[in-house]
């Protein structure tokens, strides 16, 4: 994995904004209107072709396809991210297809994961999130849109090779256009996968091993062609707020644990060096006041086994959590991949912001070990204007950054 | 003007969530006998809830500025056209709507599609607060006169007796600042030096009524650095701009002779609207003017991702002797809830390069009509308690 040796290097969470060509042809495909694959697989790596370009001409040094592979069918879009997978797995029923009597397994864990509404923010908050009017509740993102995701009712297993094949080599064929040296590839992690409704396996434990052992082969194609493999995780934080009541800390960690051990079997054999680990808080316009603290759950983050960390750092609610790394030591040889631009507003940072914030982490983790990043993905989150403004925010402010810290 | 002596102070920049039956009686234009009660009773509901959120300088949430849906980012300067006389809605340039006023903005032509877009992501533009819009057009055609004596006094009354009913003592009241007014197009006066002398002598009329009932005049004037943005970012002139804003602080010093200094503070921000902002002015580049005008108290916007930097403008600009800051510490610019540790350390860096005593912590800008109202109350009680972690810290 490249590391900042002689300045600070950009990146960022994996989502970008999708063109609105190949949006239409996702809708279509989604709606059923369009079943000519050939002419997705061009849009899409046409598209990937592009943005991989701009991120170059950005100043973005470790690029993605902006996860384009994972369709978005609308411009807002809050849950591409994960919602791919099922398409990549067998094992999973659609939800309409079976009677509701046999949904909602109870789950053997005693911690249960419960729905949107029920979230303890959520409720805090009711009146902001059930308003029209406010921009929590927006227009096709996920907190609004009431699709049910499928349920497992059979073994999982990874039936995704061709799409993922398909994406490597977009990727690859646009980065030798561009003359990109390193790229990463988005892969969900087991954790924030096996959050849906099971009825096949018996305990919840075997269902998020059986995500893991199934994405690994995701996850093992994508290290195995040279790109570095992140890891989206936000359940790990996230989990957390989908608990109602709170939990006791330790209970929910060793909930946690669990998964960070499925995740980890999954990496088995991988190397570390390739691999980075993205979490976030869950990335919908919310007060997000019950998000876990980050010095509660950090060991669990440095438990799994990557090379490097993405942490959503720049907004309001986590941007003070730099400290934490006062007191918990980056293990030597580690990376730490802030978010200092965020979808969280749609002001765009100021270049002296985002510098400022790289050099708090510099400062204690060391320059060499920083890797500046974006909370969370930018795409079907923020109108693209603004997504492509933070993009050149986050290398103007690395580069002003750098200037201090060299 | 209290000041942070033992403890850091806590206040806001004014506007707040009008409770929606206010908003109703705005709306369905309600009689006198309707409305004034309702106002009366709001104002007071609204000052006991700042104290108890932990506000230490206290308004009437600009309650006594309609607003006519709980989406509003315009009515801490559309209620002044009720209350001057001078001005009349022109049917062509109502039709270019804000396109008249930001003619000279670099952003909007860069972001134009964002401009376009009905509702980003997120957080809508918020164009189209019906306040606002209620402004397109409206052209000084005749001589600018204050009529609002009667408006300005029922608020000062209204907030004079939530004061007394919550032994709340020393509240403050925003007015808008000649500047802002100068947005609107001028056909009457000769010269654009003519009509702002006209506006201050029209809004000193209710500077002087708010100082005289005791309480802490604040003057709203995001045009001071909005503008150019608007008019002159398109040509980069930041020359051009400064002449212009080296005027309106005469304007308003004009405006408030006779008025004590340390019952005045001036609030800039650079627009409360959910855009890029990306054209905003830095404030280095201004600050030397803002000192000029004759004010105790400065409110800066400093709580968002394009200003949170601008603290250290105040390591090579001396915050004058007896002044008081009072950055923005919590914005309306996102739903995230700010952290209280997060407040604090901004308290702190202010602190450490002004002074503590120096200091008051406050908002970006107004929240009501920007926020969810669960969301502004909520970010208050950040405020203060962002507030108490940094009295700890810095008087220990």
């Amino acid at each position: 994995m490249r590391s900042s040796r002689d300045r600070i290097l950009t990146t960022h969470a994996g989502s970008l904004s999708r063109p609105a060509d190949l949006i239409a042809i996702s809708r279509a495909r989604a709606a059923g209107e369009s079943k000519d694959d050939a002419a997705y697989a061009r849009c899409l790596a046409d598209a990937v072709g592009d943005v991989v370009r701009r991120q170059g001409e950005l100043g973005i040094d470790i690029v993605d396809d902006g996860e384009f592979g994972k369709p978005m069918a609308s411009n807002y879009d809050y849950g591409a991210w994960w919602n791919y997978a099922f398409a990549r797995m067998a094992g999973f029923s659609a939800a309409e297809s079976l009677p509701e009597a046999a949904h909602k397994k109870s789950s053997v864990a005693e911690l249960a994961l419960t729905s949107f509404a029920n979230r303890r923010d959520w409720q805090k908050f009711g009146e902001f999130y059930q308003d029209p009017e406010s921009s929590g509740s927006l227009a096709g993102s996920a907190a609004r849109r009431r699709t049910r995701r499928p349920v497992c009712t059979s073994a999982i297993t990874y039936t995704g090779h061709a799409a993922l094949a398909a994406d490597i080599a977009n990727l690859k064929a646009a980065m030798a256009t561009a003359g990109i040296e390193e790229g990463f590839m988005c892969s969900v992690g087991p954790g924030s996968f096996a959050r849906g409704e099971d009825l096949h396996y018996k305990t919840e434990e075997e269902f998020v091993f059986a995500s893991s052992e199934a994405m690994r082969d995701e996850y093992k194609a994508i290290v195995d062609a040279g790109l570095v493999l992140q890891i989206d995780d936000p359940s790990l934080p996230d989990n957390w707020d989908m608990i109602n009541p709170e939990p006791p800390l330790a209970e929910f960690k060793k909930f946690e644990r669990v998964r960070i051990e499925a995740l980890n079997h999954a990496l088995r054999g991988l190397p570390e060096d390739r691999i980075r680990y993205h979490i976030c808080w869950g990335s919908w316009h919310g007060p997000h006041t019950t998000d876990i603290p980050l010095q509660d759950i950090v060991d669990l983050v440095l438990a799994v086994n990557a090379g490097a960390y993405s942490v959503e750092a720049g907004n309001v609610r986590h941007e003070h959590e730099w400290r934490v790394w006062q007191d918990v030591k980056l293990p030597d040889g580690k990376v730490l991949i802030p978010g200092v631009v965020s979808h969280a507003t749609n002001i765009v940072e100021h270049p002296q912001v985002v510098a400022d914030r790289i050099v708090r982490y510099a400062q204690v983790v060391g320059r060499e070990n920083v890797i500046a990043g974006t909370d969370c993905g930018l795409g079907g989150r923020i109108h693209p204007q603004i997504a492509w403004a933070k993009l050149a925010a986050l290398a103007e402010g690395a580069r002003l950054a750098t200037r201090e810290l060299w | 003007m209290k000041r942070s002596v033992d403890r850091i102070l806590t206040t806001h920049v004014g506007s707040l969530p009008r409770p929606e039956d206010l908003v109703e009686l705005y709306r369905d234009n309600a009689p006198d006998e309707k409305l004034l009660p309702r106002l009366r009773s709001a104002v007071s509901d609204v000052a006991r809830r700042q104290r108890n959120a932990g506000i230490d300088v206290v308004n009437d949430g600009e309650f006594g500025k309609a607003m006519r849906r709980s989406v509003d980012f315009g009515a801490w300067w559309s209620y002044v056209y009720d209350r001057l006389a001078g001005f009349e809605v022109r049917e062509e340039t109502a039709k270019k709507g804000r396109a008249a006023w930001t003619f000279g903005s670099k952003e909007r032509r860069e972001f134009a599609e964002f401009y376009a877009a009905e509702a980003s992501a997120g957080q809508s533009a918020g164009q189209g607060g019906t306040s606002t819009a209620r402004l397109y057009g409206l052209t000084c055609v005749a001589p600018v006169t204050y009529t609002g004596q009667a408006a300005i006094r029922r608020d000062i009354e209204n907030l004079a007796a939530a004061a007394r009913a919550n032994g709340i003592d020393e509240p403050f009241m925003t007015a808008v600042s000649p500047a802002t007014l100068q947005i609107l197009p001028n056909e009457h006066y000769k010269s654009s030096e003519d009509y702002t002398w006209a506006l201050a002598e029209a809004i000193a009329v209710e500077y002087k009524a708010i100082v005289d009932a005791g309480f802490i005049l604040q003057i709203d004037d995001p045009a001071l650095v909005d503008i150019y943005d608007w008019w002159y970012s398109i040509n980069d002139d930041l020359a051009g701009y400064r002449k212009w804003a080296a005027f309106q602080v005469e304007a308003v010093n004009h405006a408030l002779r006779g008025i004590p200094e340390d019952r005045v503070r001036f609030h800039i921000c650079w627009g409360s609207w959910h855009g890029p902002h990306n054209g905003d002015v830095p404030l280095k580049d201004v600050v030397d003017l803002l000192l000029k005008v004759k004010a105790q108290g400065y409110s800066v916007e400093a709580g968002n991702v394009r200003h949170e930097h601008e603290w250290k403008v105040w390591k090579d600009t001396k915050l004058p002797d007896g002044k008081v800051l009072i950055p923005g510490v919590v914005s309306h610019a996102t739903n995230v809830l700010e952290h209280p540790e997060l407040v604090a350390d901004r308290i702190i860096r202010f602190a450490q390069v002004v002074g503590r005593e120096n200091v008051i912590a406050s908002t970006d800008c107004g929240l009501g009509g920007r926020v969810h109202p669960q969301i502004a109350w909520s970010k208050l009680a950040a405020l203060s308690e962002g507030a108490r972690l940094a009295s700890r810290q810095l008087w220990q």
